[in-house]
């Protein structure tokens, strides 16, 4: 794809301007949570496009208008800021293997981090874990960044048609079909990775079984209300 | 016996002004980020000087401009405030030793202070810890203050030419070719530190392997980011308190 081949609305086009203040309250909210320190990124897929809005090389928690950069899935860039995120491969190979998928979010995650280096995975014990498979979230074997479409399409391998994947020794990528969703899915990924830890300290959790998992779906059907709650929680750092 | 102080620019000076504010700075994030408690410095080297700047017996989280002091590597006062940090050897001894780097941090770490008298060693598991060699940092083993000259050369050659060392029931010190390069690395010290602690209750975590390690390089191309990030937490809490 040659980055003339982009049809689709420009950066500075008014229909791109909801999205771009989901983006940057969605990075904003990775870090009032506590889940990005000095690094990752969160896109959304322009709608029908092979391109995505992301954060270009800025932490999270300093988002804003003038730091967003459009890409296409080839890296091209297509209009905001520079430069893109060394990272882009990660949006851009999930977003084209998987069509269902309008927001990624990569971060540091301590407890994804901590569970990509232990043996037994981080697995469901919670049902806020309802997305992900009863034995854990994969998780991508390489050390060192996503720098190369490579890269990106492995760890969009590893991720399959699942909702979390994490980077060893790195941190995760976890997605959703909206931005509320792929941003609840992150924060609750980290309570999940916490709880886990906490109960390991105990002897180890009872974990949830598969039929278990299947009686509930709480993952789909309220991603809204923990993202008005979230967006309440920045304050006067929201972007309108 | 007072200094030498020809040629060397005074603390105050615009030459200097960039990077005393910057100093003044880092010492706030250490405070901020939870690094630091009530005690540790970063020093600064006086650039083409024997000489450098840290903070005069105050908390790291209340360091003022009038709180800044200039010595040279023998410790002889050379400008602002007079009464030197009782460790001042640290950053003495490792600058002199050490000619690339810029700014040297000490601190009491709880996660270095942990892993400094522990049998199991605080290692790579993250690529935050691309700085560290594999089998991490080294521990400096003289307990107590550095207080002198000579127990400052000992914890610079136990540092040799690495990013970092921890002193044991002690806490750290911690090198940067920047002072922002200084932050970063201690800040992800403490971090890894943290994410050892929370992999070892598991058993036995998968470090990074030397070949591993080698594959990039984040801490060199990324130390600004940390910065910035450092410096917008800062201004927000100072919001809020005011």
């Amino acid at each position: 794809m040659a980055a003339g081949d982009y049809k689709g609305p420009a950066f500075d086009s008014s229909e791109l301007q909801e999205l771009k203040a989901k983006v940057i309250n969605a990075c904003l909210i990775l870090d009032r949570e506590g889940i990005t320190d000095g690094f990752g990124h969160v896109s959304a897929r322009i709608p029908e496009q092979a391109a995505l809005l992301t954060i270009a090389q800025v932490s999270p928690g300093c988002a804003a208008l003038d730091k967003l950069v459009l890409l296409d899935f080839d890296g091209n860039y297509l209009g905001g800021a520079k430069p893109a995120p060394y990272e882009w491969p990660i949006h851009a190979c999930i977003m084209r293997a998987r069509p269902d998928v309008m927001s990624v979010c990569h971060t540091h995650s301590k407890w994804s981090a901590l569970f990509s280096v232990l043996k037994k995975g981080l697995r469901p014990a919670h049902m806020y874990g309802r997305f992900l498979p009863v034995g854990g979230a994969p998780i991508y074997p390489d050390a060192g960044l996503i720098t190369s479409v490579e890269r990106g399409n492995a760890l969009a391998v590893t991720l399959k048609d699942g909702a979390a994947t994490l980077l060893r020794a790195h941190g995760d990528a976890v997605v959703g079909a909206s931005v509320e969703q792929a941003i609840l899915r992150t924060v609750q990924l980290a309570f999940l990775g916490e709880l886990a830890h906490l109960a390991a300290v105990h002897g180890g959790p009872d974990y949830l079984t598969e039929a278990e998992l299947a009686t509930f779906a709480g993952d789909r059907s309220f991603p809204a209300r923990p993202w008005e709650y979230f967006l309440s929680r920045l304050g006067e750092r929201r972007v309108a | 016996m007072a200094g030498d102080r020809k040629d060397v620019p005074t603390i105050d000076s615009a030459e200097l002004k960039e990077l005393t504010d910057k100093l003044i700075t880092s010492c706030h994030i250490l405070d901020h980020e939870g690094i630091t408690d009530g005690y540790g410095h970063v020093a600064v080297r006086v650039p083409g000087a024997e000489a450098f700047i840290t903070i005069a017996n105050i908390s790291p989280g209340s360091v003022t401009r009038d709180r800044l002091i200039m010595q040279d590597f023998a410790g002889n006062h050379l400008d602002g405030a007079t009464t030197p940090p009782n460790e001042w050897p640290i950053h003495a001894c490792i600058l002199k030793a050490r000619p690339e780097i810029v700014s040297v941090a000490h601190t009491h770490s709880k996660w270095s202070t942990i892993f400094s008298v522990l049998p199991v060693k605080l290692k790579p598991l993250h690529h935050y810890g691309k700085f560290l060699s594999a089998d991490g940092p080294p521990v400096y083993e003289g307990v107590g203050l550095v207080r002198t000259i000579e127990r400052g050369n000992d914890l610079a050659a136990a540092l040799g030419d690495g990013p970092a060392v921890l002193m044991r029931a002690h806490g750290d010190a911690v090198v940067g070719e920047s002072i922002e390069q200084m932050i970063e690395r201690t800040t992800r010290l403490a971090m890894l530190g943290e994410w050892n602690h929370l992999a070892l209750l598991h058993g036995q975590p998968k470090y990074l392997s030397a070949e591993e390690l080698e594959v990039y390089n984040a801490d060199q191309k990324f130390p600004l980011r940390g910065w910035e990030y450092f410096i917008d937490r800062l201004r927000r809490a100072r919001t809020r308190m005011e």
